[in-house]
């Protein structure tokens, strides 16, 4: 297709349309904002690059280029610090990619029949389009920008225990005492806490982040979370204050938003990731030298523990424990010791159900594990 | 059919034609509003006989080279739903989707059949269109808007080959063939004598340019278009020469059996000079791959219609408004507009089914505006 400049950008705003609707649906301003940046990358690309450089632009040239625009917007993503998850992320611009294909070779030549005569333009509906859709993000944006909460910066190290009770972001510095999130929207990105009885206590809360946080001799748990849905990524957890430290408790949260927790190492404590009754993805993180269980998936919880790399547990490595549902998959665990006391269940099991837990297991890697893969107490496992 | 209905009139049955009515359809325009004058009620017919010929067996066209009113599906998307599997859609993203001859024609039979041509068609030879005011006189009725879609005036024989038979006339291959031309059909003749088992002379004028179609692309929508319509006439005039310069594509499927022949002394180049003596005489056959008459001289009707209206031409060709309508003879209540080779002035590569529906689209938006 041979686009005038009219072309390409009528022809790329009216296919942006579906991403557009997909971020409104989502109700997140990252994904109003990503998807903005989407747009506004094309358009750069189209103007600056794509239409002198593109007399005539064949029908695969939208794979490399497509690429070339997924590489700048991830990069633009964390230049501008858009908190987009990133799985959902490339899902949204899977999904505005696919658009602008079945746009451009299938409804636009269908609906218009001088379509690719025209070179893309879309006449009076392009341009009703074209305006809708740059009115809705500037709208978007603006909205997103009125009522984003404030970005506080620590320096130094800040005296807690510090109390949250509104939608702000914290970033940077180091909290001694232990930080408490009592409001939503709450976001806690690259903070050291340093001591407390939870280190980070969150309750009755959603849409709490915490990025890149590092948490060392907290007395009870790392990161303690009741009735809320937060998101966990990069955590380090490790120095227990004591020998009942927990690393990452999120429980009785069944009424909120899914919880994740990923990216986490935790070294040393007693549990690394623990739930009860709750709704939790925990993915990709590395439990070290637990002293009872890597990852316990308790008390009628609904999890999944994918990518995880458990080592040195002691007595079992990942538990799916009470009337729980869990899926077990990719996980690595590995030197799970034996507990003393000779009881079977803790006899080195690398993946355990417990007490009528469901575990769907598949593409797990024990090594060292002298349990093996086990299911008691009327619990089964499914392969 | 009512006479007070017709208001749309294209003068010509072929490929052009079914094109231009497909367009009409598609804009609402209903089959007793619209009357096809022309000589054969299969709009493959002509085309058809030429494919024959010369043995093709695979448009240039792409997927988009198809005569329905939008451009999607295509008839790679067709093919692939029809066999099941997506390599023609992967074909054509990379432009190597060629459709097959029968596949095109199949396609038009089913356009033709659920377009209502039959209910539009009349078997009648158009000798001269009438201006009057208001529309067209033609066929023993008035048209508001008449679409000239005639195709080519003829086939083209050089003087010096007058008793020749042309590629697109049936034929059979001789055990020597002179085959003189360097298009597309030149090209397709080569390797055909050569499959025949002959031995092939290429007469040329010049060295054939290598191009997988005969217009750069850009050409074939506004962008490369806009530059075009706002060429003055000599320069756009010398645009569409260069244009007509002789192509075919490039390709392993057209040089392998030629470099071959051409090793085992099968196939051999001479150089057309003004001397017919330089003809080789040891040829059984010669066989003219030289295209088709041009300019508007050429057609008759064109030609009637230049000389008695006072159309504006310049240098062969008849000069059309950006929408391949006829600008001394359109406005706001009727319309002519020229479909096919003859639009040349308005879409260089006219003569293709992207052209024609160009002027198909020029012509329905006119159609259409004045219901």
């Amino acid at each position: 297709m041979s686009y005038t400049l009219r072309g390409r950008v009528e022809s790329r705003l009216a296919s942006a349309v579906p991403a557009l609707v997909v971020a409104l649906a989502l109700q997140r301003w990252w994904a109003i904002e990503l998807v903005a940046l989407m747009i506004v990358l094309g358009l750069v690309l189209d103007a600056a690059i794509y239409h002198r450089a593109l007399a005539y632009q064949p029908g695969w040239l939208a794979v490399p280029l497509g690429a070339l625009e997924l590489g700048l917007v991830y990069g633009g993503i964390h230049v501008l610090g858009i908190m987009a998850p990133l799985r959902w992320a490339v899902a949204l611009y899977a999904i505005a990619w696919l658009a602008a294909q079945l746009a451009g070779h299938a409804i636009f030549p269908r609906l218009r029949i001088g379509y690719a005569e025209d070179g893309g333009e879309l006449g009076r509906f392009g341009a009703i389009t074209a305006v809708a859709v740059c009115v809705t993000l500037v709208g978007g944006l603006g909205a997103a920008r009125a009522v984003r909460p404030p970005t506080i910066h620590l320096h130094g190290t800040v005296q807690g225990p510090l109390v949250i009770r509104h939608a702000q972001t914290l970033v940077g510095g180091v909290v001694t005492g232990g930080i408490l999130i009592r409001a939503s929207h709450v976001t806690l990105r690259d903070v050291t806490v340093v001591g407390g009885e939870n280190g980070i206590d969150i309750a009755h809360a959603t849409h709490v982040m915490l990025e890149n946080v590092r948490v060392v001799r907290a007395s009870m748990d790392a990161i303690h979370v009741r009735d809320a849905g937060v998101m966990i990524d990069g955590c380090s957890i490790a120095d227990p204050g004591g020998p009942w430290v927990q690393g990452v408790d999120i429980s009785y949260s069944m009424g909120r938003p899914m919880s994740m927790v990923s990216g986490c190492t935790i070294a040393g404590v007693r549990e690394g990731i623990v739930t009860h009754s709750a709704a939790v993805d925990v993915s990709r993180n590395r439990v070290l030298g637990a002293t009872l269980r890597g990852i316990v998936l308790g008390e009628m919880s609904m999890d999944t523990a994918t990518h995880n790399e458990i080592v040195g547990a002691n007595g079992v490595g990942i538990l799916c424990l009470d009337h729980s549902t869990c899926t077990i998959e990719h996980n690595t665990i590995a030197g799970t010791r034996v507990a003393p006391g000779g009881d079977l269940s803790r006899a080195g099991v690398a993946i355990e159900a417990h007490y009528f837990a469901q575990a769907q297991i598949a593409h797990n890697t024990v090594v060292a594990s002298p349990g093996g893969i086990k299911a008691f107490d009327q619990s089964t496992i499914l392969r | 059919m009512s006479r007070g209905d017709e208001r749309c009139a294209i003068v010509g049955s072929g490929l052009a034609a079914l094109a231009g009515y497909a367009a009409l359809r598609r804009g609402g325009v209903r089959p007793e509003e619209i009357v096809v004058f022309g000589t054969h009620d299969d709009p493959t017919e002509v085309w058809r006989t030429r494919a024959a010929s010369i043995r093709q067996r695979r448009l240039r066209s792409e997927s988009d080279g198809h005569l329905a009113a939008a451009a999607f599906p295509g008839l790679a998307v067709r093919e692939a739903l029809r066999r099941g599997t997506p390599a023609p859609l992967i074909a054509s993203v990379a432009n190597r989707y060629h459709p097959s001859v029968d596949a095109f024609v199949a396609h038009a039979n089913a356009l033709r059949a659920r377009s209502g041509w039959e209910q539009s068609f009349r078997a009648q030879r158009i000798a001269r269109i009438a201006p009057v005011a208001g529309g067209f006189e033609l066929g023993g009725g008035t048209f508001a808007h008449v679409l000239v879609a005639t195709g080519h005036p003829g086939l083209a024989k050089p003087p010096e080959f007058a008793g020749a038979v042309h590629a697109y006339e049936p034929h059979d291959y001789a055990s020597r063939v002179a085959i003189v031309g360097a298009g597309m059909a030149a090209a397709t003749e080569w390797l055909n004598a050569l499959a025949a088992g002959s031995e092939v002379v290429s007469i040329r004028r010049r060295e054939p340019l290598r191009r997988p179609l005969n217009v750069p692309r850009p050409f074939f929508s506004k962008r490369g278009l806009a530059a075009f319509h706002a060429t003055p006439p000599e320069r756009r005039a010398a645009t569409l020469r260069e244009l007509s310069t002789p192509s075919y594509p490039a390709g392993a499927a057209w040089d392998a059996p030629l470099d071959a022949a051409m090793a085992d002394g099968r196939f051999r180049v001479v150089r057309l000079t003004s001397d017919a003596s330089q003809t080789p005489q040891a040829c059984e056959q010669v066989i003219c791959a030289t295209g088709f008459n041009q300019g508007w001289e050429q057609d008759p009707l064109l030609a009637d219609l230049v000389e008695r209206a006072g159309v504006a031409t310049h240098a062969g060709w008849v000069a059309l408004a950006s929408d391949s309508t006829v600008p001394d003879l359109t406005d706001g209540a009727r319309t002519l507009s020229l479909s096919g080779v003859a639009g040349q002035w308005a879409f260089p590569a006219a003569d293709t089914i992207a052209g024609a529906k160009y002027a198909a689209h020029g012509f329905l938006r006119r159609a259409c505006r004045t219901r």
